[in-house]
């Protein structure tokens, strides 16, 4: 127990700043993309009608993840933003499932994954609606309805941000929280495993679809 | 009278486990008893298939419980749990704990209720979907546990770490502080969660082909309305890990205090509301299924109007927290 919230950080001064790099989470973000590139290589290498097991898996994140790309956005849209979608699906579920192996933790335990992968997706979401409203028009939805109203506005869509990236964070943090305690408090007998497969696969699995819907969701709102 | 500080520790976490176990207990009591009257309904509608409406009722009042079993857990720890330093910061500590998780368990507790009632009535519909519609009521009541989940990590978090060499003036404020902010906005986005839920399970017993549909919007409209309790949970994470400057006057510890309360109860309404906004689009989708994407647009952007209140609420308790 007295290990929790203790972290191993890399710290370099550079112009009177400190910059802190977490280590273990670099790592794992690394192994976890590491795995998927991996992945990536073994699904499509040997292409064929009927695909091995290894390019089915793939074809079928493909499809199911932009066949949901084009239903909230449309096809156009879909082609540029299609791949984003399945990328992040991809990493968010992988990461989250990182956790369930002894000695590995999820990069998304950490506030700064879920926070930059935020962010992006805002700049993203606000990117595409400039491009397609154009900037007058897009400045204009901040002043509804009335002009006053704009700063609680520009509050509103920083609170997005905070809200996506504090719900990954909190149920993937919350639930190795979770998995501590009662390990600690059960000395790891019988519950543990059971804990490891409900927030690991189960949570996991849904946290990384709702991050990935909401991104898309976020941008087709900007568009529309 | 002066008290030991064992003893204010004793009455603190004495205190904090009835409060967690008591109002813990209200939301999952009748969230049970609506997925009974729901099942009831069933029965009567379809004999025939007793068994799995019955088997459907008990698995959807055994998630609705576990909202409770997390309130009976900290309570448990409160009541038999070692303080190795007893101080007067960690009393207060334990007592926010108790609010946390007893207030947070109720609107889950309600809420989980939605979906596995309206699972049983869907059973008894539709009963070719009987694995779909238990499979929707698991994920429905899953998400709308994570108001839940949220107040014991910050129960779990006030409970074992510990606070350390901090001043206890400002700072036993900012951890009771913490405990009403969590425990308090949860109520709204468990409750709201479950009420689309509840309407998921519904849409697939009217309309089998639109699981996919409905599913997808039930996830995102469960996730903006659990908008409202993340913002309790990030206040009340800045209440517990800032560092606050030691003071002798009253004020800073009250504003600390206002700052909770303001985000808890701000956060109550918002989440109801958008819960509502999210259970009318998961129904109409159900119904219409080809305006998929004007009703999403359309449930966001009323979910985002609804929630600028809690937005007020969380920049009142940021300008307590920082400017005063």
């Amino acid at each position: 127990m007295k290990e929790m919230g203790k972290l191993h950080q890399l710290v370099i001064h550079v112009m009177g700043y400190d910059i802190a790099f977490n280590l273990e989470v670099i790592i794992m973000t690394w192994m976890v993309m590491a795995v998927l590139i991996f992945f990536g290589f073994a699904a499509s290498k040997k292409r064929a009608l009927l695909p091995e097991p290894v390019q089915a898996l793939g074809e079928l994140f493909v499809s199911l993840l932009y066949q949901l790309t084009v239903d909230a956005l449309d096809e156009e849209m879909a082609k540029t933003y299609g791949p984003l979608t399945i990328a992040l699906f991809m990493f968010l579920l992988l990461s989250n499932w990182f956790g369930i192996i002894p000695h590995l933790d999820e990069p998304t335990k950490d506030l700064n994954t879920p926070l930059s992968l935020g962010i992006m997706g805002f700049f993203i979401a606000h990117y595409a609606g400039i491009k397609a409203k154009g900037l007058g028009a897009y400045l204009k939805e901040y002043c509804t309805p009335i002009f006053f109203m704009a700063p609680l506005n520009v509050i509103g869509e920083l609170a997005k941000v905070v809200s996506i990236s504090f719900r990954l964070f909190g149920n993937i943090m919350g639930g190795a929280i979770i998995i501590l305690v009662v390990s600690y408090l059960t000395y790891s007998i019988f519950l543990p495993p059971f804990l490891y497969f409900f927030f690991g696969f189960f949570v996991g699995t849904i946290q990384a679809f709702v991050f990935t819907m909401l991104t898309i969701v976020y941008i087709s709102v900007q568009v529309k | 009278m002066e008290f030991e500080p064992q003893v204010i520790i004793k009455i603190a976490a004495y205190v904090g486990g009835g409060l967690c176990m008591g109002i813990g207990a209200v939301g999952a009591a009748i969230g049970e008893g609506y997925t009974a009257a729901l099942a009831n309904e069933a029965v009567s509608r379809n004999k025939d298939l007793s068994g799995d409406i019955f088997k459907s009722m008990l698995v959807g009042q055994a998630i609705a419980e576990s909202a409770s079993i997390f309130a009976l857990v900290i309570a448990i720890l409160l009541l038999f749990m070692d303080i190795p330093v007893p101080s007067l910061l960690k009393a207060s500590a334990l007592l926010g704990a108790g609010i946390s998780m007893g207030f947070g368990a109720m609107g889950s507790g309600v809420g989980s209720g939605f979906p596995g009632g309206q699972a049983c009535k869907g059973i008894s519909r539709q009963p070719k979907m009987t694995g779909r519609l238990t499979t929707n009521m698991l994920i429905g009541s899953a998400v709308c546990q994570t108001p839940a989940i949220f107040a014991l990590v910050v129960a779990l978090i006030l409970m074992f770490i510990d606070f350390g060499n901090v001043p206890l003036n400002p700072t036993w404020a900012a951890l009771l502080g913490a405990g009403i902010s969590m425990g308090l906005s949860a109520i709204g986005s468990g409750y709201g969660g479950g009420m689309a839920g509840g309407a998921s399970c519904e849409g697939i017993a009217r309309n089998p082909e639109t699981v996919s549909s409905v599913t997808t919007i039930m996830l995102v409209g469960q996730a903006v309305t659990q908008t409202p309790c993340i913002f309790g949970l990030l206040v009340s994470f800045i209440l517990m890990f800032k560092a606050f400057p030691e003071t002798t006057a009253l004020s800073p510890s009250m504003a600390l205090l206002g700052a909770g309360i303001s985000m808890g109860f701000g956060g109550l309404g918002p989440g109801i509301g958008n819960g509502m906004a999210a259970e009318g689009a998961v129904r109409w989708v159900a119904r219409n299924v080809k305006h998929q994407s004007e009703l999403m647009r359309t449930m966001l952007v009323g979910q985002a109007v609804s929630q600028s209140t809690a937005i007020y609420a969380m920049v009142i308790s940021l300008v307590l927290i920082f400017v005063v």
